[in-house]
């Protein structure tokens, strides 16, 4: 059993406090995925889980042991660099076995496990190569083959495709599912690329200034974001966002006033008071575009024409940024004006402080 | 193009270069060749008067040999190397050590230790003269090789440690904690990872040591005052009060003396070039 506990873990650098208190189960085998922007700690935290980071307060356990101040090695884990980390003078073949033999193992276990490591990612024709020999996504192969002969029960992985390009990425990301399925083991991945995040993850971990945000299933964040913060941090292109206010407040809904337009929403009228400052939120695949007479209308600054869909980014008339996602087949001219409705169902709305009111109830 | 190659430039500029390399050359090498030239010398065009000519004929082999039969010069170069390769051993590797400490430790005085080692390298050995040789007269090194090895090494270690130091700085640290997930000792880490690795600039700094510590006249002259322990550059000294107008042999001496950091340059100048470089751009 190798699941990862983390309880109220703090990081500080002198006075700076990174991560901020991380309360996070990861359950065994699962695959969990770090996301936030730049800078909220992702990186740090899986590098307190490997044991790279001291950490300053909390606890860590690993398979219900506390790790603590149990050296990296000793943790059971494996890790894998953005930078791959190869040395570069030796081979692959010893890439691979050189954690083993510095700790030990026999000539035969150590050429076995390399044999069935080099098996699984493909890599028995470059063994004896340098690194330098090899392509991207080869090396990256060597880093993971590195990590699996450890066999250990988590899989630490620190942004590792960052430095493919794109069609290699999407390769990797499938390789490394399928080694996920193959080996069962906890898998800890942290990225910036919310598709890996979506396409990968059993669970996604949303970090924003040393905090989860919001822990979830892809779809659930997708569906059902916690705040502000998570609903404009995943998806892509991204949740629109605009200024309401509450005017009206039944027992099963409330209107709100946007764009000068009121919208009834099917929501808790308890939640709010009237004349509130709120956020209504729609994904850019929920707007309808509709003919003239409409509720809303923006301004077509420009048209991306994507095959499958085209991407309509206007401006409201307050300014405000806006895009709807349509049909592969919609047309439309920078400078004309084009008509749409929110329909309520997708509306998703947030209070003043960021916090959810409501999701949308999209159930088809 | 910037600056455009001579080999585009006007014809001017361009013959003008040709003239000028030349020149320059002789110019700066005209001390070097004159001393070569005298090397070859026989004793009779000394006594003509021919300083700068061509020598009359070739008397390389007379002199030199008369150097190495007539003079200690092979004692002195023995000890030369005595005094040079425990030098360039002992401050390379010492500073392998402390510049893997240095750049990949992170303790209080980490950064003040290394501002030591720098700051050291700018104060001129020159008034530590007195000093050093009270020390090794009362600890017994005085006039000794062991004495030189040891004040050598100390005084060697500073630059080189400044220059392992941001050599290893510039490796890619990923290395060394990817090394400490998979649970290999510090001591394996320095061994079996970074050592490779820091292959050119170790071959560059024995280059530069091996020539700095060879070519010294200076603590030579203070710390040691008997033939069984002065290395090649004092003892051509007293080849000159040896033979006072023996121009041709003092040529010769100087020449032996010089060739080894030379020698040693070219068999490693490809390592000591791309130590060179590899050790500025980064740190």
């Amino acid at each position: 059993m190798a699941n990862v506990s983390l309880r109220n873990v703090r990081k500080a650098f002198g006075a700076v406090e990174i991560i901020k208190g991380v309360d996070l189960d990861v359950a065994d085998g699962e695959f969990c995925v770090f996301v936030g922007p730049s800078g909220c700690g992702k990186s740090t935290l899986l590098r307190m889980i490997a044991g790279l980071e001291d950490i300053t307060s909390g606890a860590l356990l690993i398979g219900g042991h506390d790790m603590v101040h149990v050296p990296s090695a000793d943790r059971g884990v494996a890790m894998v660099f953005q930078s791959y980390a190869l040395y570069p003078h030796m081979s692959v073949r010893d890439n691979i076995g050189f954690g083993l033999r510095m700790t030990g193992h026999d000539r035969a276990d150590i050429a076995a496990r390399t044999a069935k490591a080099a098996d699984m990612l493909q890599l028995g024709p470059v063994l004896e190569r340098k690194p330098s020999q090899l392509s991207g996504g080869q090396r990256q192969r060597v880093a993971i083959g590195r990590a699996i002969v450890r066999e250990p029960g988590v899989f630490l992985f620190d942004e590792p495709l960052s430095n493919l390009d794109a069609a290699l990425r999407v390769q990797m990301r499938i390789e490394i599912g399928r080694l996920h399925q193959d080996l069962k083991a906890t898998m800890i991945y942290v990225t910036h690329d919310q598709v890996e995040a979506m396409t990968m993850a059993d669970k996604i971990v949303v970090l924003h200034g040393g905090m989860i945000e919001q822990v979830g299933s892809p779809l659930e964040l997708y569906h059902r974001p916690q705040n502000l913060f998570v609903a404009g941090f995943i998806g892509s292109p991204k949740m629109n966002f605009l200024a309401a206010k509450v005017t009206a407040l039944c027992p099963q809904s409330l209107d709100i006033e946007v764009q000068g337009q009121t919208l009834q929403l099917p929501a808790n009228g308890a939640l709010a008071k009237i004349g509130d400052n709120v956020t209504l939120g729609i994904r850019p695949e929920h707007v309808q575009i509709g003919a003239a007479g409409d509720s809303l209308t923006g301004t077509l600054r420009l048209a991306e024409y994507l095959g499958s869909e085209t991407m309509f980014y206007l401006s409201l008339p307050d300014g405000t940024e806006f895009s709807v996602k349509a049909d592969g087949l919609a047309k439309g001219q920078a400078g004309q004006s084009l008509h749409f409705t929110l329909p309520a169902l997708a509306c998703h709305l947030f209070d003043a402080n960021g916090r959810t009111l409501l999701n949308a109830t999209l159930d088809k | 193009m910037f600056p455009t190659p001579v080999q585009k430039a006007s014809p001017f500029i361009r013959i003008s270069y040709q003239i000028m390399l030349p020149v320059a050359l002789i110019v700066w090498l005209f001390p070097l060749i004159g001393v070569a030239l005298t090397s070859v010398r026989p004793a009779s065009d000394l006594a003509a008067g021919n300083y700068f000519g061509m020598p009359s004929y070739f008397a390389g082999f007379e002199n030199y040999g008369a150097v190495f039969r007539d003079s200690l010069i092979g004692q002195f170069i023995l000890n030369s190397f005595k005094i040079t390769i425990p030098t360039v051993i002992g401050a390379v590797g010492l500073s392998c050590l402390s510049g893997f400490a240095l750049a990949n430790y992170q303790f209080k005085a980490n950064l003040w230790i290394f501002f030591i080692f720098v700051a050291g390298n700018f104060v001129p050995a020159q008034i530590l003269m007195v000093p050093v040789r009270d020390l090794t007269l009362r600890t017994g090194l005085y006039d000794s090789v062991y004495g030189l090895i040891l004040f050598h090494t100390a005084f060697q270690a500073g630059f080189c440690t400044l220059f392992m130091r941001n050599f290893i700085k510039s490796l890619p640290f990923a290395l060394i904690e990817s090394a400490r997930v998979e649970g290999v000792s510090e001591w394996k880490i320095f061994a079996y990872v970074v050592m490779p690795l820091m292959r050119p600039a170790i071959a560059a700094l024995s280059v530069l040591i091996f020539t700095f510590v060879w070519n010294d006249y200076f603590w030579a002259t203070v710390m040691v005052q008997g033939a069984h322990a002065m290395p090649v550059t004092a003892g051509l000294y007293s080849l000159n009060g040896q033979w006072v107008a023996a121009w041709h042999l003092v040529s010769a001496g100087s020449i032996v003396a010089a060739l080894p950091p030379v020698a040693m340059f070219f068999l490693m100048q490809k390592h000591f070039i791309a130590g060179l470089t590899l050790g500025a751009t980064k740190g």
